[in-house]
């Protein structure tokens, strides 16, 4: 397939392993986050950490929209659906998310119209064929839905439709990143920065991480051949002493990013002064809300919503897992009473978290064997 | 439903709208800011367009949750 074979070619795989292990030096311990989900799916799908030498770590960030999404927030999300007349809509993952009191996908099968969707157009679509309904979207995902929302909202306007409404989830991706590097339980040598986010955001808002925290960072595409790449830029930049933000992504990824996506959000969307993370606690100006232009088209003005913080289940570590302090099979209900069929955490539910992904793909192993 | 979609076999997920999959452009609707557009495997959707310039058919965009982010360079 055009833009996806050229990169898993196996020999220039292992061609860029071998620089890989000549760029490390012996004895020292090298630490990279993978800050997207989608990286973290493709390294365990590929197999990519067992390309590396032992010394090179790969530590999972936070860049899962499903998985930073609070039991609290699941819980509006269900309250809403049970009221009378309304359709809720919201991506497939998102109905397996537990909240206090079952999933959506639980609620559905108690009654709610709950509905998955591909896309919010798709929402809109429904709302248009049922004009006697309330149809709410359930918004999340960081800057790479987010544009997605933002358009379909500036449509609904347009098109004068008055029963739809979107909860809005969305979350911002440097906060979290910020909040990690000034965390004491975390030390990292760089980041593989996110590819599809940066489409949007392009790459200078990571500039921070070089030039306030002396890390480098190598925005990274999806494929092995890319994620092997990046991380070989890394170690090239700390084997040489530079430290700056790289694009590894060019082919997709302009480094001043999309400007009318970055515009129409800024339209429709203002800042939170706090949103609260799962496993991460509350952050700063990193959660989105509809803008005061687009209010009348909130469901959280709209319908009355319990927005109680719950706490995570006890026995979840799904935030250590997401501050990458610890590995997903350290977790102690991994795979035993939490798995992607029955999940207690948000990091078991989509192909993006970090445990689904080492369920998925069979990383059970407590030592890595050196290449 | 199976547990991600059953578009995850094939690396992709549309179904939990946070993964980009790039999509060719069957048909254009210019008015409307969409475009029709399939996948490698035929299936198809429609696109919000508004973010990329004069989309034609036939042209490969990097599409996430319904809405084209960018158009790839077919000589990258």
């Amino acid at each position: 397939m055009k833009f996806v074979d050229e990169f898993r070619d196996p020999e220039l795989g292992r061609a860029v392993s071998g620089e890989i292990l000549s760029l490390v030096e012996p004895g020292r311990h090298y630490k990279v986050m993978e800050v997207c989900g989608g990286h973290t799916h493709s390294i365990y799908k590929y197999g990519i950490d067992d390309l590396l030498p032992a010394n090179v770590e790969l530590v999972h960030g936070p860049g899962c929209p499903v998985c930073v999404i609070p039991m609290g927030r699941v819980d509006d999300g269900i309250a809403i659906a049970h009221e009378d007349g309304v359709i809720f809509t919201c991506f497939g993952d998102m109905m397996r998310v537990p909240g206090s009191n079952g999933s959506l996908m639980d609620a559905k099968a108690a009654g709610a119209d709950i509905r998955m969707v591909y896309s919010p157009l798709d929402a809109l679509r429904i709302a248009k064929q049922n004009p006697e309904r309330e149809v709410v979207f359930f918004a999340i995902g960081f800057e790479t839905t987010a544009p997605s929302t933002a358009l379909t909202l500036k449509r609904a306007r347009a098109e004068g439709l008055k029963n739809f409404s979107v909860m809005c989830s969305h979350v911002t991706i440097v906060p979290p990143v910020r909040a990690l590097l000034e965390s004491p339980d975390l030390r990292l040598d760089g980041f593989i920065g996110p590819g599809h986010v940066s489409t949007v955001v392009g790459a200078r808002p990571f500039e921070f991480i070089p030039a306030d925290y002396g890390r480098p960072v190598v925005i990274a595409g999806f494929e092995p051949l890319d994620i092997l790449q990046a991380i070989q830029m890394i170690l090239r930049q700390l084997a040489t002493g530079r430290c700056e933000v790289e694009n590894q992504y060019k082919r997709v990824v302009p480094y001043e990013g999309n400007l009318r996506a970055l515009e129409v959000m800024a339209e429709v969307f203002e800042l939170r002064p706090h949103f609260e993370w799962r496993g991460l606690g509350f952050i700063s100006h990193s959660g989105l809300k509809l803008s005061a232009a687009y209010s009348e088209l909130d469901a959280e003005e709209r319908f009355a919503v319990p927005g109680v913080r719950v706490a995570d289940p006890k026995a979840c570590q799904c935030g250590e897992v997401l501050k990458g302090v610890i590995k997903p099979w350290e977790c102690k209900v991994f795979g035993t009473a939490c798995t992607p069929e029955r999940p207690i955490g948000t990091c078991m539910v989509s192909s993006e978290g970090a445990c689904a992904a080492y369920y998925n793909f069979g990383r059970f192993a407590r030592e890595r064997e050196v290449v | 439903m199976s547990a991600a979609g059953e578009h995850c076999g094939s690396g992709h997920c549309i179904t939990c709208g946070d993964d980009g999959v790039p999509m060719t452009v069957v048909r254009v609707d210019r008015d409307r800011g969409l475009a029709l557009c399939a996948l490698d495997d035929g299936s198809r959707q429609t696109v919000e367009t508004a973010l990329v310039e004069s989309v034609a058919p036939g042209d490969t965009l990097l599409v996430h949750a319904g809405t084209a982010l960018v158009r790839l360079e077919t000589a990258a």
